[in-house]
């Protein structure tokens, strides 16, 4: 046999059910200390293990198992008082809720650092927001109050910080739509806001950062447009908020 | 409690387990006769032979008496075992699958017929050289997955070689099938198990 056909037989020769000749043949070889051979027997002889170990059902061995084979050595087994069977249980018991907990805490923290990478990015928005909203020279418009369909929510303006819009109940969008908000100033043409989308419960919160002029705008305004946005409206608005003290 | 501190706890029982996992120790108390380190040997890998030897042998009251022998036998050879390079739970298992098989043999009178030195091919030298990754889960689950695609006769001559330690013409006997189809059932079944397990054994 050569090299090549000796070792498609290792496997069988390791676990000792190669048949007489293959059998002799391949040891006969091996006595000559060919390292080929020995590597290709040792590999075959860990393979071996690793298909049993993998298909083998588990099977749990009886106590008395333990205690014979170590009783046969003079080793005494050891000696289970009701504290030591109460520590046992516990360990067992914590242990287990361990494992589980183990795994469910790793899914939550996983979950956590994504929604804290997220807080970090929304808290800096809503900080903004605030700023505009808490500011003594902000004006707010509640818009769609009177009106039976969505959408609904507040605009606010201030002549340092820019526009605030928050709005809700938003219907969803085509992926090739988006919403883009207008600022309108008194008899001129709508200027672009900037685009946003909502999530999908249908929120949305916009800001149009810079000073804005409030005593010249007369509305802010929303409209539904192309993904990339337009220079001027191409559709009804779906929001008008008419600012304050226009 | 705290998560923190629960974390901390499920951290170190880790480790303690990790370093467990290392034979390295458990032999070198083994050579130098600690009996109770025969305790650790059988917690550690008592389950495992038992599980081999009792898919063997299907009879727990001998699956048990073959235990002890293999155990016995580990702690009368470990002299030989160079824990250096050794891994001792693969030796284990050979040791345990071959007492069982011996015993198959000896019950259904096959010793005389059939009986090969499976001394020889649990050599502890036989076990040296094996990367980490081989006995991992998920390369055992790519095993089982393999051995999920085995045909019917592939898996099936598998089974007899592993666990009941037939030869490839009693095989065929058995089955009463052509030596050379079961031969071809039988190395076609290693080749793929082989590729499943690759570079890990080296």
């Amino acid at each position: 046999m050569t090299h090549e056909e000796m070792s498609e037989l290792y496997e069988l020769y390791a676990l000792g059910v190669l048949d007489g000749e293959e059998r002799d043949e391949i040891g006969q070889h091996l006595s000559t200390g060919c390292e080929v051979c020995q590597t290709g027997l040792r590999r075959a002889a860990m393979q071996n293990v690793a298909i049993l170990a993998a298909l083998t059902p588990e099977a749990v061995p009886s106590g008395r198992v333990r205690v014979r084979l170590l009783a046969g050595m003079g080793i005494a087994g050891r000696t289970w008082t009701w504290l030591g069977w109460a520590a046992a249980a516990a360990c067992l018991v914590a242990a287990a809720w361990l494992g589980v907990r183990g795994s469910q805490m790793s899914d939550e923290l996983t979950a956590a650092r994504q929604q804290a990478a997220l807080t970090d990015h929304e808290l800096a928005r809503v900080r903004v927001v605030l700023d505009v909203l808490n500011a003594p020279d902000t004006r707010a418009v509640v818009f769609g109050q009177e009106k039976h369909e969505p959408p609904k929510g507040s605009v606010f303006v201030n002549p340092h910080s820019g526009v605030v819009l928050i709005a809700s109940r938003l219907p969803q969008l085509a992926a090739t739509q988006i919403y883009e908000m207008w600022v309108i100033p008194k008899g001129g043409a709508p200027k672009p806001a900037g685009l946003f989308r909502a999530t999908a419960a249908g929120t949305a919160i916009h800001r149009l950062e810079g000073p804005v002029d409030v005593e010249t705008t007369g509305a802010v305004a929303v409209t539904v447009e192309p993904e990339a946005g337009s220079s001027a409206p191409t559709s009804t608005p779906i929001i008008v908020a008419p600012v304050a003290g226009s | 409690m705290s998560n923190t501190f629960l974390v901390s706890v499920a951290v170190w029982i880790l480790s303690a387990v990790l370093h467990f996992r290392d034979d390295s120790e458990l032999v070198d108390r083994l050579k130098r006769r600690d009996p109770h380190a025969m305790t650790i040997l059988y917690d550690r890998y008592g389950r495992l032979t038992y599980s081999v030897i009792l898919r063997i042998v299907r009879n727990e009251g001998v699956a048990e008496d073959l235990v002890q022998e293999t155990f016995l036998r580990i702690w009368n050879r470990i002299p030989g075992f160079d824990q250096q390079k050794g891994a001792l739970g693969p030796w284990a298992l050979t040791v345990a699958r071959n007492r069982a098989i011996d015993y198959l043999r000896s019950v259904e009178g096959r010793a005389g017929e059939t009986a090969f030195e499976l001394d020889l091919l649990e050599h502890p030298t036989l076990f040296g050289n094996v990367q980490g990754g081989m006995l991992t889960l998920d390369r055992q689950k790519m095993l089982r997955d393999a051995v999920e695609r085995l045909s019917p006769n592939q898996r099936l001559v598998i089974e007899l070689a592993y666990y009941e330690g037939l030869s490839q013409t009693e095989m065929a006997a058995r089955l009463k099938q052509p030596l050379g189809t079961v031969k071809t059932w039988v190395r076609s079944a290693l080749k793929m198990l082989r590729q499943e397990l690759g570079e890990a054994v080296a």
